[in-house]
């Protein structure tokens, strides 16, 4: 290479070690070099002095506590922080596992509750059913149709045996307060109590059988009213249908 | 421990040995800070750039070769990559004095009269006393702060031909000198 293209370059060399140069200034000279063996040779002697330059200061200690924030730092002093958030972990898997447990418990809980209000309902309706179904064998038993205020259903009526089932469809339903109450009813306009049903959301009917300790052929007709939980004794409520015999 | 060479200890510090690592600090802590604090004349960036120095060492002293430099040298190349990102970082505006005092360095400095490594820098470092305040500052601002030659122009309000003249006469002399 002629002598006046290399000396450009070649007076750029001590910038370049030194990290002075601007981004094209290094882009020509480190194409330069990838051709020019003496420019290389300066730039390794420079190279040496820059890094000499490097450790051309006297020694300056940091503070004593900048040995103890790295080592702060080393693995050996993070350690037991692990073993705490292991520890922590397993206490968390421990407590995570017992609460899943508790509700897995609580859950069985309410699911034996629930099964075991399903079977007292089903043994109910069974048991009305079953009811209804040996007064419809029976040859004296009694049919009386109910046509009432929307509602429809069917009162069977045994007198020999004192037995009252009732179907009945559309029956509205209830607020949790409330419930349906059977009265008979005398020829004197009296009510006795024969017993309390709510309607079964689950069913598109409503069966209620009872055994009365009164005598039935002593009454005329029976009336359901709504009436709170518990009953009364006497009806307070609107009357949901009345039907004679 | 600390009678290991430098290349033992960093590769018991690639295998994870705290010892070997706390010794290399207690070796070079005192060298590496120095730079930084010459970077950031600020003591609390600086023990901040030399603790990210060492936190490299710990978790790259596998990429480390004696082959191709000493692990000082190494160490400070480094630090100067660390120090200078925290000064671009923070903005903060060149300094053109040495604060360091040449009576204290004396102080610091070990057996100048051997061939070792530090005697090097104990020579050079005068070497740069000695340099014109001209020369010496247009070093200065181009290796221990990192600006470009356009840049040391205008901090100075030279014009940029005379910031590569003097640029270039003081990297001579050091040349010169230090080789002599």
């Amino acid at each position: 290479m002629p002598s006046n293209k290399h000396i450009p370059f070649r007076e750029n060399i001590p910038a370049y070690v030194l990290g002075a140069l601007n981004a094209g200034e290094i882009s020509a000279l480190e194409a330069h070099l990838e051709t020019c063996v003496p420019c290389q040779g300066e730039v390794a002697a420079y190279r040496t002095l820059s890094d000499d330059l490097l450790m051309a200061l006297p020694p300056k200690n940091p503070s004593a506590a900048l040995r103890r924030r790295l080592q702060s730092k080393l693995p050996s002093a993070r350690r037991p922080l692990r073993q705490s958030m292991k520890w922590s972990l397993g206490r968390f898997a421990v407590a995570s596992v017992l609460v899943v447990l508790l509700l897995l418990d609580g859950f069985a809980a309410y699911q034996m509750q629930s099964l075991q209000n399903q079977q007292a309902q089903l043994s109910h309706q069974l048991q009305a059913q079953q009811t209804a179904l040996a007064l419809l064998s029976y040859p004296g038993v009694q049919v009386v149709s109910i046509n009432s205020n929307g509602i429809t259903g069917t009162l069977l009526v045994d007198d020999d045996r004192n037995a009252i089932a009732l179907f009945a469809w559309n029956l509205p339903s209830l607020p949790a307060d409330r419930t349906y109450q059977v009265w008979l009813i005398d020829s004197q306009e009296q009510r006795v109590n024969l017993g309390m049903f709510r309607p079964d959301p689950a069913l598109p009917f409503t069966s209620f059988s009872v055994i009365s300790s009164n005598p039935i052929a002593n009454f005329v007709g029976i009336g359901v009213t709504v009436e709170p939980s518990g009953g009364s004794s006497h009806p307070t409520g609107p009357r949901l249908f009345r039907v004679g015999f | 421990m600390s009678n290991l060479e430098d290349a033992e200890l960093a590769g018991q510090v690639a295998r994870g040995n705290e010892k070997a690592f706390l010794a290399l600090y207690d070796r070079y802590a005192g060298r590496i800070h120095a730079l930084t604090l010459r970077i950031l004349n600020d003591p609390m960036l600086a023990e901040e750039a030399t603790q990210d120095t060492f936190l490299k060492l710990w978790s790259r002293a596998h990429s480390f070769s004696a082959e191709r430099g000493s692990l000082l040298l190494w160490l400070l190349t480094i630090a100067r990559h660390v120090a200078l990102d925290r000064l671009r970082l923070e903005a903060r505006r060149p300094t053109l004095s040495d604060s360091s005092d040449p009576e204290e360095a004396w102080q610091n400095i070990p057996d100048g009269n051997s061939l070792t490594e530090e005697h090097r820098w104990r020579s050079l470092y005068f070497a740069v006393q000695s340099l014109s305040t001209e020369h010496r500052q247009v070093i200065e601002l181009a290796y221990y702060q990192g600006l470009s030659q356009s840049e040391i122009a205008e901090t100075l309000g030279w014009p940029l031909g005379t910031v590569k003249t003097r640029l270039r006469a003081a990297m001579e002399q050091l040349r010169r000198d230090w080789n002599r």
